[in-house]
């Protein structure tokens, strides 16, 4: 008997070794950094002797995996009490992950953070307001013009720091346009593009790849001087039908490429992007992923704004800040966090690793830092920034929330239009009707 | 022991209590219980609490009665139609996937030398069938130029299918995947093949019945209670399936494969009405249920269970 309750009690003691085995795991990486520290003392201790743990997220592609994480090593080696824990995934899985965290309380100290979103996280106040640390200098904004601090502001607050900036972009391939023998201008039509579009498909044989999801949408309501979200919010169809006329007018040809391809060349991520393969000779995006889509093409492209409309009456072309970092309200480490955010922002060595993929960086003095190190590639986001600025208008303002689901339904529609099963008009009046429900319902 | 007996009223103590033998089994069993209810049948109730709710992820809940269920039924076509979709799915993957086990398991009955390596061989797919590296793998395969095309082309049939990209065959893409995972009914399958008395087969061939009869009139019967487990347990599975939808055609096109699971997920997550996607998981909860239920019902009519005779 007594036999029997021992190996009982061994039972139980291993049972509660086993579930206490999750908080024992937490503890040991710290015991193990303190006695790292021990070790290399005598560095740049700017951060104080303080052990820090940090995590941050971020969406990207390979090329800024590597790049980030090289800086988050550099930092590390120079600032031996913190360690950063890093965690990256593509766009489209991003927001579903980042948004459990918040539901589940643990949203990582510093967070890659979307124009789009930001709203959303803000007034579900799930975000440290950063002015404290502008104020009191841990986050240096003296070479950062105010409208760029301005696009992270909410209520007056800072809650997000703009990671760089970029525009809507075009890039196309050289080589093909070259052998077509058309030129491209620096802003084209949609009916130049849809020309073009026919000689390229003529000569070489490759197609045209045209859409820009919802930002497209917006950007053409800006070419009446229209924002996208109070026309839905109206149920107005003047963007959304001339959005799904464009978008039907190329389906219709022989010269776009097919729906069925784009299922397995979606051009949402980088790497199945069909001008990767040249399955098409252009691609719709940002600017700062002009760097990776060139990488990963391993072509020489050109670059060039999304075409606008032969009647537009404003400029639709805007600067937008490509992404933010902004740090959790839950966060336990946020001075340490806006530590390392002014050290990604403001200082030389990192920006030399990150060599503006995330977009022309903030800081002006940095910028021209990294200007004169980049490569040809960068070098002609950095041109086409410059052009882009002399003619931008103001950026739209943050999305609302529902954005996601409006994003989405419009996807689905252009799905429907180009395997033929709807027409635009009725398209673009499922679109407005849709997305007024949906606004409607999420701002509730 | 002897003091115990002497003190009657303390003989309750802990170490009384530890050594009845239903305790000590609860003991053994108790990792699995805390996980169960802490892990499992919690959250399950928290869910349906939630599915009565508006519940944006990043915001308090707030009660909205049946609204969920109603707007479920009665103005999402996206719900029935990834319903639709998970319900085909289901249909041609389950059987399929077990008479492909079926098959497998007969030619591996016999006991030879390499028949250990052979079953390992088979069930490997099943334990990397789901995972992301294959989901990957299978979307280049069925890519317009990737590798079945290419094998298509090599037998001279001139295919280009875009196979991920057609209404038609995208869902198939992804049923053939779920064959292919046929290992874990493929070893049930066997031990049932095992537990058949030889005795009956060398009477068969003693009345002179041939390899179909022996199949159709011994095999089959006596292997009903292992193909209503397998099939209970697959169609439980195949209505789980998340990974490949999610990962190899996100539902495109045109939501042909947009299984429950990640229209599910997309609301709760994506579209942050975590409310609604619990409201989802219960209609499903109760519609699997269903199913087995009606399946436990109609065993009668089809499970022979020797030791009923």
């Amino acid at each position: 008997m007594k036999k029997k309750i021992l190996s009982l009690l061994i039972m139980t003691a291993m049972v509660i070794g086993l579930l206490a085995g999750c908080s024992t795991k937490k503890a040991s990486p710290a015991a193990n950094t303190q006695t790292t520290e021990g070790n290399s003392s005598g560095e740049k201790e700017a951060a104080g002797d303080e052990e820090v743990t940090l995590s941050l997220v971020w969406w990207g592609n390979q090329t800024r995996n590597d790049l980030t994480q090289k800086a988050v090593e550099l930092y590390m080696k120079n600032n031996s009490n913190v360690t950063i824990k890093t965690e990256f995934t593509d766009w489209s899985g991003y927001w579903d992950k980042v948004s459990t965290m918040a539901a589940g309380g643990n949203l990582p100290d510093i967070m890659q953070q979307d124009y789009a979103y930001i709203n959303q996280f803000q007034e579900s106040g799930q975000l440290a307001d950063l002015t404290p640390f502008i104020k009191d200098g841990t986050i240096d904004t003296t070479n950062i013009p105010e409208s760029i601090l301005d696009s992270g502001k909410i209520d007056g607050s800072v809650y997000a720091l703009s990671l760089g900036s970029n525009a809507p972009m075009m890039a196309y391939d050289k080589e093909i346009v070259e052998k077509a023998g058309v030129t491209i201008p620096e802003q084209p039509t949609i009916d130049e593009l849809y020309e073009i579009g026919q000689t390229i498909y003529e000569k070489t044989g490759v197609q045209t790849y045209f859409d820009g999801g919802i930002n497209y949408i917006q950007y053409l309501a800006r070419t009446t001087g229209s924002y996208l979200f109070d026309e839905l919010a109206k149920g107005t169809l003047d963007s959304s039908l001339l959005y799904f006329n464009s978008i039907a007018k190329f389906s219709d040809t022989d010269f776009c490429i097919p729906a069925n391809l784009l299922v397995e060349k979606d051009p949402e991520i980088v790497e199945t992007k069909p001008i990767i393969d040249q399955s098409t000779w252009n691609d719709l995006s940002f600017s700062n992923q002009f760097i990776s889509v060139s990488s990963t093409a391993g072509r020489d492209l050109g670059i060039c704004m999304w075409p606008t409309t032969a009647d537009a009456t404003t400029q639709p072309e805007y600067l937008k800040p490509s992404m933010f970092f902004s740090i959790a309200e839950t966060s336990e480490n946020k001075e340490a966090a806006a530590k390392f955010i002014d050290w990604f922002t403001n200082s030389e060595e990192a920006n030399e690793i990150l060599m503006g993929e995330r977009g022309i960086p903030i800081n002006t003095e940095i910028a021209d830092f990294v200007k004169s190190k980049v490569d040809n590639v960068t070098a002609q986001v950095f041109d086409f920034i410059a052009k882009v600025t002399e003619i931008a208008e103001p950026i739209d303002p943050p999305s609302p929330s529902g954005f996601s689901e409006v994003e989405e339904l419009g996807k689905k529609l252009v799905e429907t239009l180009r395997y033929g099963e709807i027409n635009a008009e009725d398209a673009a009046n499922q679109y407005v009707t849709g997305s007024k429900e949906i606004l409607e319902e999420a701002a509730k | 022991m002897k003091k115990n007996s002497m003190s009657p009223k303390r003989k309750r103590t802990i170490g009384q209590i530890m050594n009845r033998k239903e305790v000590a089994g609860y003991v053994f069993i108790l990792p699995f219980l805390i996980g169960f209810f802490g892990f499992i049948i919690l959250p399950m109730l928290v869910s349906f609490g939630f599915s009565f709710t508006r519940f944006n992820i990043l915001k308090t809940p707030s009660f909205i009665g049946l609204q969920n269920y109603i707007t479920m039924f009665t103005s999402d076509a996206t719900f029935w139609k990834s319903f639709g979709a998970t319900l085909y799915y289901v249909v041609f993957s389950v059987p399929l996937r077990l008479i492909m086990a079926l098959i497998v398991a007969m030619l591996l009955v016999k006991s030879t030398k390499l028949s250990g390596f052979y079953r390992a061989v088979y069930y490997l797919p099943s334990i990397i069938g789901s995972s992301v590296a294959v989901a990957i793998l299978w979307k280049r395969m069925f890519a317009s130029n990737g590798v079945i095309n290419a094998m298509l082309q090599s037998t001279g049939i001139p295919s280009t299918i875009a196979w991920l990209g057609r209404t038609d065959t995208a869902i198939w893409t992804l049923i053939i995947l779920a064959v292919w995972q046929f290992g874990s009914s493929m070893l049930i399958f066997l031990s049932g093949l095992k537990q058949i008395p030889v005795s009956l087969y060398e009477s068969a061939k003693v009345d002179g019945a041939n390899g179909i009869h022996r199949f159709i009139k011994i095999t089959l019967p006596m292997l009903t209670p292992t193909i209503f487990f397998n099939l209970i347990n697959q169609i439980i599975n195949g209505f789980m399936a998340f990974t490949q939808s999610y990962i190899i055609t996100q539902g495109a096109p045109r939501d042909s494969t947009l299984f429950y699971t990640v229209y599910m997920y997309q609301n709760s997550f994506a579209y942050g009405k975590l409310g609604y996607g619990c409201a989802m998981a219960w209609v499903m909860v109760m519609f699997v249920g269903l199913i087995t239920f009606i399946l436990f019902k109609s065993q009668k009519r089809w499970v022979y269970y020797e030791a009923e005779r």
